[in-house]
């Protein structure tokens, strides 16, 4: 097991490096100069107002002496300063992160509550009523572009029916509770402000599902196919044979077996929640991410590219880990 | 084998197992509980995703003046409506220095920081050297002060290398305010030489404000909030409201439900149709924000990107076949105002009236006759670019497709090619713009002479064009000239050469609409460049 992590390890370590160097010649393929973006239409007329400003990010120097400094600042942690933000992009992810974290998490804890629920009636009980529901409902959450299903759940929860907040994390005039995690429900928690816990809670419910509803119905599908697959299997079978109660043989022996797909496809699907809630967190003005992501994108903005590339290979590589070390507790000829 | 699943999940246990999400609704919002703190605190909904600093010394975006007016004074301001003249702030009187080669302002008795310090001449020097020792953005407007004077504790002199260039209106905008000397050395600001490397300010200035303005800024959660509160000593009374929170809401949707059902109190950046749909609202206005920006296009004269459009003729008649009536009715529902060219109209020498009699028209056919008299009486390609972006809820992909179908009418083939904004921005200033661009523009500060001298300078280089020697000089003629109805004239002889020369065609010129509450009374809105006086907000 251990020499089975560290080899691992190793790899996506050389993985998440060759990541940042695919992005940052893929960057700078890009024509178009950054700093004459951010400029003032008078200093992006200055000649030397513009040289000194593509000086202060090297955006003079060739482009292998900029990807080594760019390596030489990683190895002593620091990720350089944002084009767009003017701040080091360490801090703005370490800012704009833990808003993300919050929302991918509980959008994740939504879809894997209802939708491993879900798939497992759905198989158990299939062509019945609750296969329909299970299937419609996998099919308009993977189907419903994110954008009109925010407005229409924005408008008919927050703006008609009145009975959920509006955009942001907190209430309009509510003061975010002193940063401990950057994680508001954590953070008013610690506070002991249970107001702002059920203000911050409250504001998740609409963009978590949002965000949810795409990797619910692939959770939901994904677990009807493997526990159909499962429930076909001899053990199943031989456990009916030996008498066990239907109950015991779906809980205990079908749906372990019949996660493995699930965990695979979980753990991506959290990963790219984590990665790729731009429109959600565009639309209820959540101050995440993804936002940063593609103001950064845009703005042609390279050293918060990178830092953004390394942060999301670093993710994905940390997820997929995470479900190999899962595979091999769940199957134990992974590690054979 | 379903019957026997169905025995062991009940169709109530499968409820609760379904309802896990309908629980956290269960929870219940605090509703009421902000209810009281609503009454004293103002929140204005607002797209502040540009923000990226609340330092005036370094204040270069469109959203955040609004911010850094509220904390903070400049010597002289602009009252909303009224950019023609300068109105008192933290100067009460303003003169020519005895020697002609400044001015002199004599300080308010009694200002006081929030500090509850009293404002010192030395905190207004100290400011001026600040902004143009760290030598950021804000610096080149005043690149023409050559030092700043104390003569006694109460009068201060700015003194100027050109002393007949205009200065009043450049510092009346907020990037040129008073800081509290003492309160920004001690975060690590610096206005010596050598600002540029030693001023470590910035950080603190983002998140707090040392300023005499009405309201102190306390923090900053960037893409979230600004959060503002009362200064107890403020020298223009007690201001109205215990907290200002500017809210970030990105999306006008979203905006305009949070108006509607009270959770903010002003709506900023609203579309034509959201604006309609609150014209029924009972407790909602729309308040209009008659701006300085404008949306133009600029054409290229350079004859090796495009031999028609090195004609002027040509160029000119491009000018008369834009259905300038339809961009602003049609497409802005009439919420806008189109001046003749680069002055926008409410500066000196710009009104509706002077743009209806020298700026261009539709009128095809003179149109038709221009391209003939170029020698392109069947028409010419060019190419339009333009970003993904909009002004007032219409995008650059809706005008461009305007323009084309206009032009289509007069043979002129218009082939539109979109950019994403930084490649627009690159290939505009740049000057490799090969036709037509599609933009935008507004100064830091109203001064006719930002406007004027940005077209014969930079602009004039983008298109490829080398301003004769006269029209420059009656920039600068009418920027010094002393006498304002001799200087509109100026100004008015100034716009027929540009138009002439047609190298930008002004489109429209925005009245944005701004939804509020009625349960705001006074709510300034201002186009000087801070939008908003915030501390003349009351409530109703």
């Amino acid at each position: 097991m251990a020499h089975y992590l560290v080899s691992r390890l190793a790899m996506a370590a050389i993985m998440a490096l060759l990541s940042t160097l695919v992005i940052f010649l893929l960057a700078n393929t890009v024509p178009g100069d950054p700093v004459l973006s951010q400029l003032g239409d008078l200093a992006a007329s200055n000649k030397e107002f513009v040289a000194e400003w593509r000086a202060k990010w090297g955006l003079d120097l060739p482009l292998w002496q900029r990807y080594l400094i760019f390596l030489e600042r990683l190895a002593h942690g620091d990720l350089g300063i944002s084009i767009a933000s003017q701040r080091p992009v360490l801090r703005d992810i370490a800012d704009f992160a833990p808003a993300t974290i919050e929302l991918a998490s509980i959008a994740f804890l939504l879809s894997i509550a209802i939708g491993v629920p879900l798939g497992v009636l759905a198989a158990v009980r299939r062509d019945s009523w609750i296969d329909h529901v299970a299937r419609l409902i996998s099919l308009l959450g993977v189907s419903a572009p994110t954008f009109w299903l925010a407005f229409i759940v924005l408008a008919l929860f927050y703006g008609g029916l009145q009975i959920a907040p509006g955009t942001g994390r907190i209430d309009t005039i509510a003061l975010p509770p002193p940063s401990t995690t950057g994680l508001y429900l954590i953070d008013s928690a610690l506070a002991g402000d249970w107001q702002l816990f059920r203000d911050a809670l409250a504001h998740l419910i609409l963009p978590s599902t949002v965000l949810a509803a795409a990797t619910l119905g692939l959770i939901t599908r994904t677990t009807r196919a493997s526990m159909l697959d499962s429930l076909q299997q001899d053990f199943v079978r031989v456990a009916r044979a030996k008498g066990l109660k239907e109950r015991r043989i779906v809980v205990g022996h079908v749906l372990p077996n019949a996660l493995i797909p699930v965990v695979t496809l979980g753990g991506l699907a959290y990963a790219n929640l984590l990665t790729g809630a731009v429109m959600t967190e565009t639309i209820f003005s959540w101050p995440g991410l993804g936002r940063y992501t593609f103001r950064s994108a845009v703005a042609l903005d390279f050293p918060a590219i990178m830092g953004i590339t390394l942060v999301v290979a670093v993710t994905y590589l940390f997820i997929n880990l995470l479900v190999d070390i899962s595979y091999a507790l769940l199957d134990p000829r992974v590690v054979r | 084998m379903t019957s026997q699943w169905s025995r062991c999940l009940s169709r109530r246990q499968l409820l609760q197992l379904l309802g896990c999400g309908g629980a956290m609704a269960g929870l219940g919002l605090p509703e009421q509980v902000f209810a009281q703190a609503r009454k004293t605190t103002l929140v204005l909904g607002i797209d502040i995703s540009d923000t990226i600093t609340l330092d005036p010394a370094r204040l270069a975006q469109y959203t955040s003046p609004m911010t850094v007016s509220a904390a903070y004074d400049s010597l002289v301001t602009m009252k909303p409506g009224a950019y023609i003249d300068v109105a008192p702030s933290l100067a009460t009187k303003w003169t020519r220095t005895p020697d002609g080669k400044g001015w002199r302002f004599s300080l308010r008795d009694g200002v006081k920081f929030s500090t509850g310090n009293v404002m010192t001449v030395e905190d207004v020097k100290w400011s001026f050297d600040r902004v143009i020792n760290l030598g950021d953005q804000p610096s080149q407007y005043i690149a023409h002060v050559d030092r700043v004077e104390i003569v006694d504790k109460s009068t201060i002199d700015i003194i100027l290398k050109q002393p007949a260039e205009p200065l009043l209106s450049i510092i009346a905008a907020p990037e040129f305010v008073v800081l509290e000397r003492k309160v920004a050395e001690a975060q690590g600001a610096s206005a010596a030489k050598d600002a540029k490397t030693a001023d470590k300010a910035a950080a603190w200035i983002n998140g707090n404000s040392c300023g005499t303005g009405a309201y102190r800024i306390v923090a900053w959660e960037r893409n979230q909030q600004i959060q503002l509160v009362r200064n107890e000593h403020y020298w223009g009374g007690k201001p109205p409201f215990e907290r200002i929170v500017i809210r970030h809401i990105s999306d006008g949707a979203a905006q305009t439900l949070a108006v509607r059902r009270g959770d903010i109190d002003a709506a900023f950046n609203l579309i034509p149709e959201q604006i309609a749909s609150l014209k029924s609202e009972p407790n909602v206005r729309l308040a209009p924000l008659t701006s300085l920006d404008f949306v133009y296009m600029a054409l290229t004269q350079e004859p090796e990107f495009n031999k028609a459009l090195a004609v002027k003729e040509a160029r000119q008649a491009i000018g008369y076949a834009i259905d300038y009536d339809g961009i602003k009715n049609a497409m802005l529902g009439g919420a806008a105002l189109r001046p003749a060219h680069y002055l926008p109209i409410g500066v000196n020498g710009s009104t509706e009236t002077i743009a209806r009699q020298i700026g261009f028209r539709q009128d095809l056919d003179k149109a038709k006759e221009l391209l003939a008299k170029a020698g392109f009486a069947n028409g010419f390609e060019f190419e339009i670019i333009y970003g993904a972006a909009a002004v007032q809820g219409v995008t650059y992909q809706d005008l461009a497709l305007k323009i084309q179908s206009d032009l289509g009418r007069i043979g002129i083939k218009a082939n539109l090619r979109p950019l994403d904004q930084v490649n627009l921005r690159t290939e505009y200033t740049t000057g490799k713009a090969k036709g037509g661009v599609l933009t935008f523009w507004n100064p830091p500060a109203v001064e006719n002479q930002l406007w004027a001298s940005a077209v014969v300078n930079r602009v004039a280089k983008r298109v490829h064009w080398t301003p004769p020697e006269d029209v420059v000089k009656l920039v600068s003629q009418a920027a010094t000239e002393p006498d304002q109805t001799k200087q509109a004239e100026l100004w008015v002889e100034w716009q027929k050469h540009v138009i002439d020369v047609a190298h930008h065609f002004v489109l429209f010129q925005p009245v944005y609409q701004i939804a509020v509450r009625n349960t705001i009374k006074d709510f300034p809105l201002t186009a000087a460049g801070w939008m908003l006086d915030l501390h003349g907000v009351n409530p109703a």
